[in-house]
């Protein structure tokens, strides 16, 4: 008799690959037992295409219903999921699509892919309490500058040659405007944050960006401040706390 | 009934007769966000019961320790009154399948799954129901029947049963197993939670879709399995074509006729 990891194994084989159904066939009992792997086959690619396009709906929307099918089952066989939960299944989504060859006149959707990751973890990270900026009114004004800025948990940066923020606002549900993107119009330099339930996505000027790059990765404020200013001679370092503490993308200062 | 997303806003804006509601932990994996908030407000007016879809405790690679850290965190966090996991494999050591896999119920396969019920039953400091899953295949490898694997393991782990009734009868007619006789094996006292769901009539054998009203043969069961068990409490699971809350309630309280009859005989 086979052990319990063989019979597993064949079983996962005959699923992946129907052509390895036969070998498996001996080894169950009961009527029509390639039909009946067929369902399970099923099973295991409708979940894969359910979670990934509950995760990528842009990417889904931009390569069509059917094709997104077929992307899905090619992903699925090819990066193998790795977890019990499905909402994690979808990780590797963005490398899978740089390397298909179908999508290769979708240069942009790799960077598509990579930015509904991150709204994906966003939608998903630790709640964050918002700060209240009059906690920064009593610090001293020569201490404020030593002070470090935190991220809250759901919030991500990222950039593109591609202007992502456009594409992603022409696919958000509810959208009613002009779907026209210019795909010359980038770069575009992205913070996907998460003021309340839902993911959103913000455009960045270059000293912002800078500005929230650095507090990520840990800067002082005025290490910040001076990061930002010398990339963007336009940066309004008066201005460069309050909106994002507002929008809930800055929870602490410490 | 199972919490599910489309009918969040119910449970925000109302408070539909429900007596408990059931989440499925993956679901609430996140360390925060929507799920996670609308299930918090849930679990301050309801019983919340945690139903776990993708531990696999019976895959033969190792269990996945990030999974169940995760369920651990979930339930320190909202103390649900049942937690519960499916008998089934869902993993082999390169990839995840992400279903509910029929196991060979043989003797190697209860050393295997045994140990691990313990395990999770001291992680999570609480003994948890163990629900028998629907198949469309069979092992030829058999040391004994599913009601008598499943009976097997609360003696060697003082575990629960979550009775899933559709389950048996999908299995009776796709096998030829005796869904009656399952239940008999199993110990009186030992099924703390039922579930009821709708299946399909496929062109090979029934499929478990959850997404129907649940089939006469199949409340003829239940009515079986309250006679033996008592008035256990019952869910009704809609996954695929989730409708209105209406017809859920409606299906539920069906069910609820059924537990109040079994109530009465008791006293």
């Amino acid at each position: 008799m086979r052990s319990l990891p063989e019979l597993q194994q064949a079983f996962a084989g005959a699923l992946i690959d129907a052509t390895r159904a036969p070998a498996l066939s001996p080894m169950l009992r009961g009527a029509g037992p390639i039909e009946r792997l067929g369902i399970y086959r099923g099973n295991l690619y409708g979940n894969a295409t359910k979670a990934l396009g509950g995760a990528y709906p842009v990417v889904r929307a931009i390569v069509g219903e059917e094709f997104f099918e077929g992307l899905a089952r090619e992903y699925a066989r090819a990066q193998p999921s790795r977890s019990g939960d499905l909402n994690a299944c979808g990780d590797r989504l963005a490398e899978f699509v740089s390397e298909f060859p179908h999508t290769r006149d979708l240069p942009y959707l790799p960077d598509v892919a990579r930015l509904e990751w991150l709204a994906h973890l966003a939608y998903y990270a630790a709640d964050a309490p918002a700060f209240d900026p009059a906690r920064l009114a009593a610090v001293p004004a020569e201490r404020q500058a030593m002070l470090r800025p935190r991220l809250a948990p759901a919030c991500a940066l990222m950039e593109s040659r591609w202007p992502l923020a456009r594409i992603w606002e022409v696919h958000q549900p509810g959208f009613a405007g002009s779907i026209e993107v210019n795909l010359d119009s980038g770069p575009d330099r992205v913070l996907v944050h998460r003021p309340q339930w839902r993911a959103e996505v913000a455009t960045l000027a270059r000293g912002e960006f800078r500005f929230l790059a650095a507090a990520r990765d840990g800067a002082s404020l005025g290490e910040a401040l001076r990061a930002a200013a010398n990339a963007d001679p336009a940066f309004d370092a008066g201005n460069a706390l309050a909106p994002w503490v507002s929008l809930g993308a800055i929870v602490a200062l410490d | 009934m199972g919490l599910r997303s489309p009918h969040y806003r119910d449970f925000l804006d109302g408070r539909p007769p429900v007596g408990w509601v059931e989440a499925h932990s993956e679901n609430y994996f996140g360390a925060g966000g929507w799920d996670r908030h609308v299930l918090s407000r849930v679990r301050e007016r309801y019983p919340v019961s945690l139903h776990g879809v993708g531990l696999g405790l019976g895959s033969s690679c190792e269990q996945e320790e990030a999974h169940l850290r995760r369920l651990q965190r979930l339930v320190a966090e909202f103390d649900p009154v049942l937690v519960s996991e499916h008998l089934c494999w869902c993993a082999t050591p390169e990839r995840h399948l992400n279903d509910l896999l029929p196991l060979a119920y043989t003797e190697e396969a209860l050393a295997l799954v045994a140990p691990r019920v313990e395990r999770l039953q001291e992680r999570l400091q609480r003994p948890v129901l163990i629900e028998n899953v629907s198949t469309y295949v069979e092992f030829a490898a058999r040391d004994m029947g599913e009601g008598e694997f499943i009976a097997q393991l609360v003696a060697l782990t003082g575990c629960g049963v979550l009775l899933d009734v559709n389950n048996l009868y999908v299995n009776q007619v796709n096998h030829g197993n005796d869904a009656l006789a399952a239940m008999q094996a199993l110990p009186r006292g030992c099924v703390k939670e039922i579930h009821l769901a709708g299946h399909f009539r496929g062109e090979h054998c029934l499929i478990d879709t959850h997404g129907d009203r649940v089939a006469d043969p199949v409340w003829r069961l239940y009515e079986a399995a309250l006679e033996r068990f008592g008035a256990v409490p019952t869910l009704i699971e809609w996954d695929t074509g989730l409708p209105a809350l209406d017809v859920l309630l409606a299906e539920a309280s069906k069910a609820r006729a059924r537990l109040e009859a079994r109530h009465a005989l008791a006293a």
